[in-house]
Order: C-alpha cells, then structure tokens, then sequence
C-alpha cells in the first residue's frame, strides 16, 4: 500500500479523536475565554472587550479569600502528597510479603469515586458524631469534638488531609517503583564505604529518583488544581465562605447565582494558572527527554 | 546484624505496616459499617464500632425507593442510568480510540507526535474551569439532561488516555506479524483487525477499565447538565444527601456501598491492567 494513502487512512482514524476534543475541550475553553471579556445580565451576553468581570471579581471580598485557599489548597496538598508519598513509597520499596500485599490495596483511595470518598470523611468529620473528633475528645485531648469542618480556621486544612488521602497513593506507587529501580550494587558500593541507611538514602537514593520526584510534584500539582467535587461535596465553600477555592466559586457563581461573568472570569483565572502548571510540566519533560537522548 | 536489632525491625515493619493499611482502608469502611446500621444507632453517643444490631434497611429503604412516593430518589433507575452512561461510553472510547490508537502507533503522517501531545495536554483542562462553556455548549446543541449528551460529553473526555494507552500497547506487538499477513494479501485494515487487535485485548481492556471507572464516578458535568431526577446519576444522588444530612447516614453509607462496588470490583479482578494503565499513562498528567 502506498504511503499517500497510508497517510489519508491514518487522518480518517484519527478524526473522531480530533474532532472529539476539539469540540468538548478546545472549543469551550476558547468560548470561556471570550466569555470572559464579555459583560453579561441576567445570563445574556451583552457586549464583548470589556474587563468588567475580571474588576468586579478583583472587588469581591470573597475573591482573595479563594485566591488564598487554593494557595494553601494547591501548595499544601502537593507537599502532603509529596512527602507522605515519599515516605509511604520508600516503606513499600522494601521487599516483603507485607509491602507485596500494600502495594494493591494502596490504590483503593486512588479508583474510589470523589463523591464517596468526600461522604466518607464528612462522616469522619462530622463535629458531633464524626469517630474522628470523638476518638480526640474522648482521650481527653480536646473539651468538645472538634468541628473540622465547621471550624473556619481548620476546614482547609481539613480539606488538604483529605485531598493527601486521595491523591497520595499513586505518588508512593510512581516514588516505590523509582526506588527500586536503583541499581544494587549501588547501595553494595555505599554500605561498604561504611555509609548509613540514611546516608545512603540521602546520597544514593534520592539523586537517583531526583526526576521522578520533580515530575510527580508537578503531576500532584496538576490533579489538585484540577480537582472539585471533593471540596464541594464536603463543604460547598463554607462554612462562610472559608474554604472556596477556585473550582467551588466557579461552580457556585455559575450554577447557583447565575453570576456568568464573574464565573467566566474566574474560570480564566483558573485556566491561566493551570497553563502555567502545564508549561512548567512540558518544561521538564522536556529537559528528560533531551537527557535521553544524549545518553 | 544482631538478633535483637532484628526482631526490632521486623515489629516496626509490621507496625508501620499496618498502621498505612488502616489509613487506607478505614474511611471507606466505616462508611460502609454505618450502612448496616439504624438511625437511631448512628445518632448515639458514645460511637459503636460494629452495629449494635445489624440492619439492611437502609438497602430496602433505597431499593424500594422507585416504588413508593418517598423523598428519596429513584435508586434502581439512578443505578441503570449511571450503568447507560459507563458502558457505552465505555464502548465508543474502546472503538475510537483503537481505530486513532493504530494510526498513531503504526502510521507515519505530519504532526503525528504533536497531535498526539495535544491530545495528552487537553486532558489536563478537563476541570472546572471548562464547567460553565460546557453546559453553554450542551444547552446549544440541545444535549442537556439527557444520557446521550453524558455518554458524548464521557467520550470526549476518555478518548485522548484510552488512544494513549492503545497505542503504547499496540506499539508492543511486533510489526512483522502485521507484514506477513499484507504479504498474504490482507488489505491493512484486514490485518488490523484479524491480527493486530487480538494481541493487543489486554491494553484494550485496560483502556475500558479506565474509562468505565471514570465515567462511573464522574459527578462535577453531570451535575450542572442533569436537571430531572429522571436522568440522574448515582453520584448525583449520593451527593444530594448533602441537603437533608445528619439523620441519614445510614442510607449514605448504604449507597457510598453501591456506588463503590462496581469499582471495586473492577479493581480487583483487573489489578493486571490497572496498573498497566498506571505505569503508562499516570506521569502523562
């Protein structure tokens, strides 16, 4: 078969693919761009070049409060997957029947669908009969049960341990099988030049996974930015407005306000942020693949 | 190492151990453990662990809950909709994306790789920034609450991973088997039928499991597209819990069950091909 008409049959196959994303991912965020820089009443379209949205959002107090959760939400979530992830992985990369039997059943938070696990944990937490704050009250550590997620100044923080739980496991899977592609004799080499476990993790591991390690904290980085329905589920942005973050506001000022402008521009807003996340990623992958390629 | 630091450390391993089991497992547990019991029950203090006296009427109080005029939504129909949905969402991102899967692996034609990374990247924008265009879109083409603009709307979004996953699989079969058959006089597309996606079922399979738990849990999009209770999903359903809360998690739990099993249930007797699709497809975001 000649390749022109290798080369046409390829395009047909490709095109439900194509034509798929084009139209339900490339489209809308084109249309939220524009949607973005168009001034709205009463869900209608008004006029289009106008920044409006984007000054109204500056002016709302809430706005801040959100940009200021998802910092804690993206940062903190990302250092707890990372660091739990780091830990938990180096513990499965040991050999035994335990670890052979954790590494399977270390996903179950990971394929659970978002809104059970969200139930699960609201359960947990719940402030009067939630096992979590009973368990703390009753050994005495607290007077009452603590309220996680009532408590303005814990429920994000409540939010980042549970979205840690959530994301964590397939960081120590990626991390434990890093850890076990480091060669033997290297760890031979370091135990007779006296080296500690710890030294040897330090100077014999950690250089070896260093880019596994970037990349699954840009990866985690991503997943959370992108996530919802946990946050939503759990507390819907409340209480008071304490714990939205970019996702629940958009959700919120689009679907239960009807406010389009300002979840438009709050929806670029979040794009934006996501692009950067994106680039940094393409960045570093780039740079693995070029190192690749000189080896 | 002496007897003594050995001992040590295997207590410690079997501590560290079993306290990130429990970590793991406990939430969804406990759910599941309030599903057995009655109201009543779960409303007490101090907390029982196992219920006092175990009940499945949270389960009836769900199943029966199409038959009778009570607050609750239609479970049996919320559970066969979410069923609609999964699977044939399922069915056309296993077709399709075998079809680009092939072109991607086995023809060369401009742009091949930078398509390909395109359609990898896109599916980091899949959140809620695209929430509010989306139901926009729908509401245009007349898709909103309806199943079908859920099944469309799952595809699009499942196809760029399931063609991913194809090809990296389908780039494993050797491609002499292929030319052997054109030799034979099988036309390309005989010989990708008859002899290349045979061999290349377990990335298939991973690429359905993937896609079905996904499209199974998915709760963001159908919740701002479903309008009736007629079309709604399971995750609609157990999220609406959230409005009339305290009294009835027992009925939480009993559907947080439902909803987990089929997932669960692929999990284990897949494990094979989860982690395949891990492995491949997890560092591509």
């Amino acid at each position: 078969m000649s390749p022109r008409s290798d080369r046409m049959l390829a395009y047909w196959m490709i095109l439900p693919v194509v034509a798929a994303v084009l139209t339900f991912i490339v489209g809308p965020t084109y249309d939220v761009f524009t949607m973005g820089f168009t001034r709205f009443r009463m869900g209608q379209p008004m006029e289009f070049g106008s920044i409006a949205n984007f000054q109204s959002l500056a002016a709302d107090p809430v706005f801040w409060v959100v940009m200021k959760n998802t910092a804690i939400w993206i940062v903190g979530g990302t250092i707890g997957c990372v660091v739990l992830g780091l830990a938990i992985g180096a513990y499965l990369a040991i050999d035994s029947r335990l670890t052979l039997v954790l590494r399977a059943i270390i996903l179950l938070p990971w394929i659970l669908p978002d809104v059970v696990t969200a139930m699960a944990w609201r359960w947990m937490l719940h402030g009067q009969v939630g096992i979590i704050g009973q368990t703390v009250s009753g050994a005495g550590l607290t007077e009452r049960p603590i309220s996680f997620l009532g408590d303005p100044d814990l429920v994000m923080w409540s939010l980042v341990a549970v979205v840690v739980w959530r994301k964590m496991p397939l960081v120590a899977l990626i991390l434990c099988a890093a850890i076990r592609s480091v060669p033997q004799e290297h760890h031979e080499a370091a135990r007779i030049d006296g080296a500690n476990a710890w030294q040897r993790f330090r100077f014999v591991v950690l250089p070896h996974i260093a880019f596994s390690l970037t990349a699954v904290t840009v990866i985690s980085m991503i997943w959370i930015t992108a996530e919802f329905t946990l946050p939503w589920v759990m507390t819907g942005g409340g209480p008071a407005n304490s714990s939205h973050i970019m996702a629940t506001y958009i959700y919120q000022q689009s679907f239960q306000f009807f406010n389009w402008g300002i979840g438009a521009a709050m929806s670029v807003v979040n794009l934006v942020v996501l692009m950067a996340i994106v680039t940094l990623y393409l960045y570093i992958m780039r740079r693995s693949w070029r190192s690749e390629a000189d080896r | 190492m002496s007897r003594g630091s050995s001992v040590f450390y295997w207590t410690m391993m079997s501590v560290i151990g079993t306290l990130i089991a429990i970590y793991v497992l406990f939430p969804i547990f406990w759910l599941m453990l309030a599903g057995f019991k009655s109201s009543d029950e779960l409303a007490r203090l101090p907390i029982s662990f196992w219920p006092s006296e175990p009940t499945l009427k949270a389960y009836a109080d769900l199943f029966a809950s199409g038959t009778q005029s009570s607050q609750l939504l239609d479970w049996p129909r919320l559970i066969s909709n979410s069923f609609i949905v999964a699977i044939s969402s399922t069915v056309i991102v296993v077709f399709f994306g075998a079809l680009a899967g092939y072109a991607f692996s086995r023809l060369s034609f401009p742009g091949r790789d930078l398509i390909l990374g395109g359609l990898l990247i896109s599916r980091m924008f899949q959140g809620a920034a695209l929430l509010l265009p989306t139901y926009r879109l729908m509401n245009a083409m007349g898709l909103q609450d309806s199943l079908l603009g859920l099944t469309l709307l799952y595809s699009a979004f499942g196809l760029p991973f399931a063609t991913w996953i194809i090809a990296s699989g389908l780039r494993e079969i050797p491609v002499e088997l292929e030319e052997a058959a054109m030799i034979d006089g099988a036309s390309r597309l005989q010989s990708m039928v008859i002899v290349v996606l045979p061999l290349a079922t377990p990335a298939l399979i991973t690429a359905a499991m993937w896609h079905f738990v996904g499209a199974w849990s998915e709760f963001a999009f159908a919740s701002i597209l479903i309008e009736s209770t007629r079309n709604s999903t399971v995750t609609i359903g157990l999220a609406s819990f959230v409005d009339y809360f305290s009294l009835e998690f027992n009925r939480v739990g009993a559907a947080a069950t439902i909803i987990a099993l089929p997932v669960i249930v692929v999990f284990f007797f897949g494990q094979r091909y989860f982690t395949r699709g891990l492995l491949q497809g997890a560092v591509k975001g």
